[in-house]
């Protein structure tokens, strides 16, 4: 008998295989163990990212879906609402109780309603729309807000970076 | 990389110490003096601590191979930063028993955090077998002889320190004892969580309860490590000074205790909303929307009828007062989180009430338009004669008068049903606005007249009276007034309900001392407008005649009401409004004081409002 989170993983999994969501791919790093995955988050179109192919790592918690999983950019990102670090910090990947940023009602946060897919179209919306009020990146605000040109600029390396091209000279 | 460094720096060390021990057995050619050389040159102890060292490393790395195979990077990543902690704790402790500083000591720091790696990785691999969907029996054999190793060590441990204290007095004995007490603690959590997970993968049912037998077992563990703590903590602050290494782990132990406790309370209650709270879907709820649970995304099955003895089976279904329906289990680990509905929000806990008032709710929406701005539509219950007042709404007792005809509608016996003896006592006569809760499922009662649509209800000089404007403004004010008469009413069950709390807990007194407060609150707001409210009751005495009989019908005969006849009615009117200062009993007079005054106030209101000049004046 197996754990009603790994089940739900493999639905969520399923799924995801069946009708994969426009410019998201996401799976499991090896089939032996559904908590930790990896995702690939195209860069959305119109945007300073346009283009980029960005990896992201999931680690699942027990509980999951009670909880919600951890997610970090494992490409490099340059991005208000990301860390340096790579962990991103948007409102339905944190539990009711935590706020980093207090901010958040309680209505954005996670719920068991959320999934996979759903966090993953979040963040391809927060690379579209970055929020500069919960800045997890200071400079990344500071540089969204007021130089946009050079934002621009950084983010389009950073897309010929995760694709693995010789950066724009 | 890594590996290669680590492979280089061995290999230089061992090829160090072999240089150090050529070096000292060349010079002194024989073993005692070498050892002696060696000994008390710094330098080569410098060596051989570091030898020693990349030797434990060696040793741990062999009995990881043994006991763990790979590691995943998740639990290198915990062994690292644990051992981070670890070592500064250990720092700190060496601060303390500085005047025991000898290599036999750093030994057994060593020897202590070596053993508490293994205590973790344990611990992590226990954990990862919820997610693992195969346990071989390798895995099996593994965990079970590294628990019975670590075991061993940690009760020898504690025993040999319990022994030194006893012989040799008070020393970093205590310190090790304690440590490995508490690994120890650590053991048995692990080996009854593996015990847990054990049985969980044998059954083909997922084991509802095992969350609740993880959450025990937490806390007793918990509770053990907490008493040590303090103990430890006691004992060294009488011999010695206060152990400042130990205060991280203290505190992170103290959280998780106060966590479990806290998680305990939270499921129980969970699990106690779930069985009584929230009714459990039918098949017909369940096919009437999408049936899958969003939970845990599988299919919710109507339970079969014959399932009845397996109340916490994945087969029940609950639903929410909001309307949503999950599997009740996943519902259960959910409200052990948060009390919320997951798809909207519902706050749970404060809508706890909701689900016993569908026998009332329902009521109250054919009654409101009635509580309108215009008199006419007064339930007629309202104006009862004088001498009705005293029997029907004094006593908490006599309060229960309008029970009866609700059971007389004819859907339930006065006895079986739970929610009217919640709702039904004294808190509602007083209040006007809640009174027509009971009134509506009455038999004979004609509905209370709807609000006529064109407004012919009203006389021209009542529109005229309300400043002549064109008609259609008149009639958009008035759309606005009922509005917020709607608002009033809903203000008015609030206060109801508060005196219901208020009552339940069973103070008579409190509710005379503040009723009458209440009451004159109101009769200053509202004592402006006479004008309104004799136009209003003349309307409201025709009203009366018409369903008067009807209603007295209704109650029971020994509060003398069939005596009463419509005429008894007509009159009760004059009296109601002038008798208050004679009744006994304060509470008695509110029902027709207070409503008498909501009637000014909403008559005022209106008045306020096709004449903006004068509302100012007040």
């Amino acid at each position: 008998m197996v754990g009603s989170a790994l089940k739900r993983l493999m639905a969520e999994y399923k799924q995801l295989s069946l009708n994969p969501p426009e410019g998201i791919v996401a799976g499991p790093v090896n089939e032996e163990n559904f908590f930790e995955w990896e995702a690939l988050i195209l860069g959305p179109a119109e945007t300073p990212f346009d283009g980029g192919v960005f990896k992201t790592s999931l680690l699942f918690p027990t509980d999951y879906p009670m909880s919600p999983p951890k997610m970090r950019f494992i490409s490099d990102m340059f991005h208000p609402n990301i860390y340096p670090d790579g962990r991103v910090c948007i409102s339905i990947l944190h539990s009711p109780g935590d706020d980093p940023m207090g901010y958040e009602t309680s209505a954005e946060r996670w719920s068991p309603v959320q999934s996979i897919e759903k966090i993953l179209l979040s963040v391809m919306s927060m690379l579209a729309e970055p929020n500069p009020e919960s800045g997890a990146n200071v400079d990344a605000s500071k540089m969204w807000r007021d130089d946009r040109e050079q934002f621009d600029k950084q983010a389009e390396r950073l897309v010929r970076k995760s694709l693995d091209l010789p950066p724009d000279l | 990389m890594i590996k290669m460094r680590g492979l280089v720096l061995t290999g230089a060390s061992f090829a160090l110490t072999m240089s150090v021990v050529v070096n000292a057995w060349m010079q002194k050619k024989q073993f005692y003096p070498t050892v002696v050389y060696l000994t008390k040159s710094s330098p080569c102890m410098a060596v051989l601590y570091l030898q020693a060292f990349v030797f434990v490393l060696l040793l741990g790395k062999l009995m990881r191979k043994i006991f763990f195979g790979q590691l995943r990077p998740a639990e290198t990543e915990h062994l690292i930063e644990k051992s981070w902690y670890a070592v500064t704790d250990t720092c700190l402790a060496f601060t303390m028993f500085r005047d025991d500083f000898s290599p036999v000591f750093v030994a057994a720091f060593t020897i202590l955090l070596f053993l508490k790696a293994f205590h973790w990785l344990l611990e992590d691999r226990v954990d990862f077998m919820e997610r693992s969907p195969v346990i071989t029996f390798v895995f099996k054999l593994r965990v079970l002889s590294l628990l019975a190793i670590l075991l061993f060590c940690d009760v020898f441990f504690v025993k040999t320190s319990y022994q030194t204290t006893l012989t040799k007095g008070a020393s970093v004995q205590l310190v090790f004892g304690f440590e490995y007490a508490i690994l120890a603690t650590i053991v048995l959590t692990v080996f009854l969580k593996y015990v847990l997970h054990l049985i969980d993968l044998q059954s083909e049912n997922p084991w509802e309860n095992k969350a609740v037998y993880m959450l025990y077992v937490e806390l007793v563990t918990g509770f053990c490590r907490v008493l040590l703590y303090i103990c430890f903590t006691a004992i060294m602050v009488k011999i010695h000074t206060f152990p400042l290494f130990s205060i991280r782990p203290m505190y992170l132990t103290m959280r998780q205790f106060k966590k479990a406790v806290s998680d305990i309370i939270l499921s129980r209650r969970a699990i106690r909303n779930m069985n009584t709270l929230y009714p459990d879907a039918t098949a017909e709820e369940l096919a009437s929307t999408d049936s899958t649970c969003i939970i845990c995304r599988e299919e919710m099955n109507a339970p079969a009828a014959d399932a009845q003895p397996m109340q916490n089976a994945t087969g029940v279904n609950k639903k929410l007062p909001c309307g949503h329906i999950f599997h009740a289990s996943c519902l259960r680990s959910w409200f052990q989180r948060q009390q919320t509905c997951p798809t909207c929000r519902l706050d749970i806990l404060q809508n706890q009430t909701r689900p016993q008032t569908p026998p009332q709710r329902p009521a109250p929406p054919p009654a409101q338009p009635g509580q309108g701005p215009y008199p006419p539509m007064y339930p007629p219950m309202y104006m009862p004669p004088p001498n009705m007042q005293h029997p029907m709404f004094q006593p908490p007792q006599n309060g229960q008068a309008p029970n009866p005809s609700t059971s007389e509608s004819g859907n339930s016996a006065p006895s079986t049903s739970t929610a009217p003896p919640v709702f039904s006592p004294p808190p509602m006569p007083p209040i006007p606005g809640t009174g027509p809760m009971f009134m509506p499922p009455m038999p004979f009662m004609p509905p209370p007249p709807p609000i006529p649509p064109n407004f012919e209800g009203l006389s021209e000089d009542q529109v005229r009276s309300m400043e002549g404007h064109e008609r259609r403004a008149v009639e958009m004010r008035i759309e606005c007034l009922r509005n917020i008469s709607l608002l009033m009413d809903a203000a008015f069950h609030q206060v109801q309900q508060y005196i219901t709390v208020v009552q339940a807990q069973g103070d008579a007194g409190l509710r005379i001392n503040a009723m009458p407060s209440f009451a004159t609150q109101q009769q200053q707001q509202g004592s402006s407008s006479q004008a309104d409210v004799t136009s209003g009751s003349h309307t409201n005495e025709k009203q009366d005649t018409s369903s008067g009989p009807t209603s007295t019908e209704d109650v029971p005969g020994p509060s003398g009401l069939p005596q009463t006849s419509a005429e008894t009615n007509d009159t009760a009117d004059a009296p109601s409004s002038s008798s208050t200062s004679n009744n006994g009993c304060e509470t008695d007079d509110i029902p027709a004081d207070a409503n008498e005054l909501r009637r000014r106030r909403l008559a005022k209101l209106l008045s306020d409002k096709s004449s903006p000049d004068h509302g100012k004046d007040d």
